[in-house]
């Protein structure tokens, strides 16, 4: 399987995707700051408030997902590139499992690495121009490392929710997209509408829906998977 | 016998439409066999299912005795294929794709690489981008991709679309090789029967989505006939008059106006002496051998043959 993940990795653009990281890292770890300047001193309050901003501001790599889901996923199926691999003696289920575990993993490990950056800038610039209330805690930096792992594994499968209906069964870049979009909005526009949602329950019912919609393109690839 | 690729039974449906129907299809080990059939008649669907791109609605296909299934595939590390045109990662270089190809089949041997894009003229040039390449070097590399790994089975569907006449010749010359230093056997699909009559041993004929007839090329051969053929604007009365005044039995209306006799006791100047005779008009009176094309255009378009 490790094997087939590389080989999913060796076939794509390898220089716009790491360009992609490098931007998308690049931009969310000045978030934090930039919101506390621009849009809403309250943001520093706190420690604890500013890592519920870089909570909020890390759901951009969900975007990141469905990027992916469209290189690895629908363009397969758009170039008909996807031909090829079933024509190999490897199963077609395999074969999704491939990339989504390739998926996965790469957005896992960029959200986790993200987090790591957004911290550390954070604390810098506070350090540097004192712009967050107070020092962090121990109970700051544990809360921070723990919420790191968890929400990277959040993000992960909510990225996902795309996958079985616009990447699988649609093949449309452009829902794919916009959908990924409304993702990572949902918490801002369920707040803009005035409606309180706990944020876990939301968490929550979004990473079962990303599972689903794995657990779905597994399923029926062989049924909706004809190139 | 040994059969490479044996089918019972193969339909492919898709909603209400049949696509293929009933295809029971057998192809011996080390021989060249030939799809032939009219555009849509069903091959390039038929190739799809023996190579795991598709599934199949029904019936069964076994590679190398064994039975094909999603679950059950590996016959197809056996196989080496082009399926309408050549694939590629257009972003990667002819090297690249080829490796990948390599890799995906569990295959590790960067000198099969290098001989296969000699094989196929495209030595030199494997660091370029197939992005950059133009049809008729993508269809090389694609036969080099199908080849690389000497797979047992080859399937090739139009292999010589987008080649110039050189490259049809070596694609031909390629083929032969391949099947007789190597013992590859081959699945070829084509249109153009010239094209076919060269290369291959047996020929299957497609038509709607069945396999109307398999033949070897050599009994095809065999059953040339002549005949002689006569153009008139009286059918009838020039078919009673062969009948029952020159005796001949074994005779066709082809068209309104066209008889053709396949029994020649007689000459064409004594038949036509006949008719003239018995003031029949004949526009046209030769003595014709019928052609492999011939053949094969009576049962592509559903006629009877007579030998």
């Amino acid at each position: 399987m490790f094997k087939l993940m590389e080989l999913e990795w060796r076939k794509l653009k390898q220089k716009m995707v790491m360009g992609e990281i490098i931007i998308y890292a690049g931009i969310l770890m000045f978030m934090p700051i930039f919101f506390i300047k621009m849009v809403s001193a309250d943001f520093g309050q706190s420690y604890a408030t500013i890592i519920q901003l870089i909570l909020a501001i890390q759901m951009g790599w969900v975007l990141f997902g469905a990027s992916l889901i469209n290189q690895v996923v629908i363009d397969e199926y758009k170039n008909k590139t996807f031909s090829l691999s079933f024509g190999y003696p490897i199963s077609r289920k395999k074969l999704i499992i491939a990339k989504v575990l390739f998926i996965s993993l790469v957005v896992f490990l960029c959200t986790l690495v993200s987090f790591l950056l957004s911290g550390i800038v954070t604390y810098l610039l506070d350090h540097l121009f004192y712009i967050i209330n107070g020092q962090p805690t121990v109970a700051d930096i544990t809360s921070f490392a723990s919420k790191m792992i968890i929400h990277s594994f959040f993000i992960t499968l909510i990225s996902f929710i795309p996958l079985f209906f616009f990447g699988i069964w649609k093949r449309a870049t452009i829902p794919t997209v916009i959908c990924a979009m409304f993702l990572m909005q949902f918490q801002n526009f369920s707040s803009l509408l005035n409606i309180n949602l706990n944020s876990d329950l939301v968490n929550a019912g979004l990473c079962l829906l990303g599972a689903v919609s794995v657990f779905l393109s597994i399923k029926m690839v062989d049924r909706v998977g004809d190139v | 016998m040994d059969y490479v690729v044996q089918t019972n039974g193969l339909t492919k449906k898709v909603k209400d439409k049949v696509l293929v129907s009933n295809v029971n299809l057998h192809i011996k080990k080390g021989e060249i066999y030939g799809f032939l059939g009219q555009n849509g008649a069903g091959k390039t669907t038929i190739m799809k299912m023996l190579t795991g791109l598709i599934h199949p609605s029904s019936g069964e296909i076994a590679l190398f005795g064994e039975r094909l299934t999603e679950n059950k595939k590996s016959g197809l590390k056996r196989v080496g294929s082009i399926i309408e045109y050549p694939l590629f990662y257009e972003h990667l270089t002819a090297r690249e794709n080829l490796q990948l190809h390599c890799e995906y089949l569990g295959f590790y041997d960067q000198k099969a690489i290098t001989q296969a894009l000699d094989m196929v003229h495209l030595k030199g040039i494997e660091g370029k981008k197939v992005k950059d390449f133009s049809l008729g070097m993508k269809q090389r590399l694609g036969i080099g991709r199908a080849i690389i790994t000497k797979p047992e089975l080859i399937v090739l569907d139009e292999p010589t679309n987008g080649l110039d006449p050189i490259g049809i010749k070596d694609m031909r010359d390629l083929i032969r090789m391949l099947n007789k230093e190597y013992g590859m056997t081959f699945l070829l699909s084509s249109h153009i029967l010239g094209e076919m009559e060269q290369v291959v041993d047996r020929i299957g004929v497609i038509r709607d989505g069945q396999l109307v007839n398999e033949v070897t090329l050599a009994d095809i051969r065999k059953q040339q006939t002549e005949y002689i053929e006569i153009v008139t604007s009286n059918v009838e009365k020039s078919v009673y008059l062969l009948e029952y005044e020159l005796r001949i039995s074994n005779m066709k209306i082809v068209e309104d106006n066209r008889i053709r006799i396949y029994d020649l006791t007689l000459s064409p100047s004594e038949i036509s002496k006949a008719l003239i005779l018995h003031q029949i008009d004949i526009e046209e009176i030769q003595k014709h051998t019928s052609t492999l094309e011939d053949y094969f255009y009576q049962i592509i378009h559903g006629g009877e043959q007579h030998v």
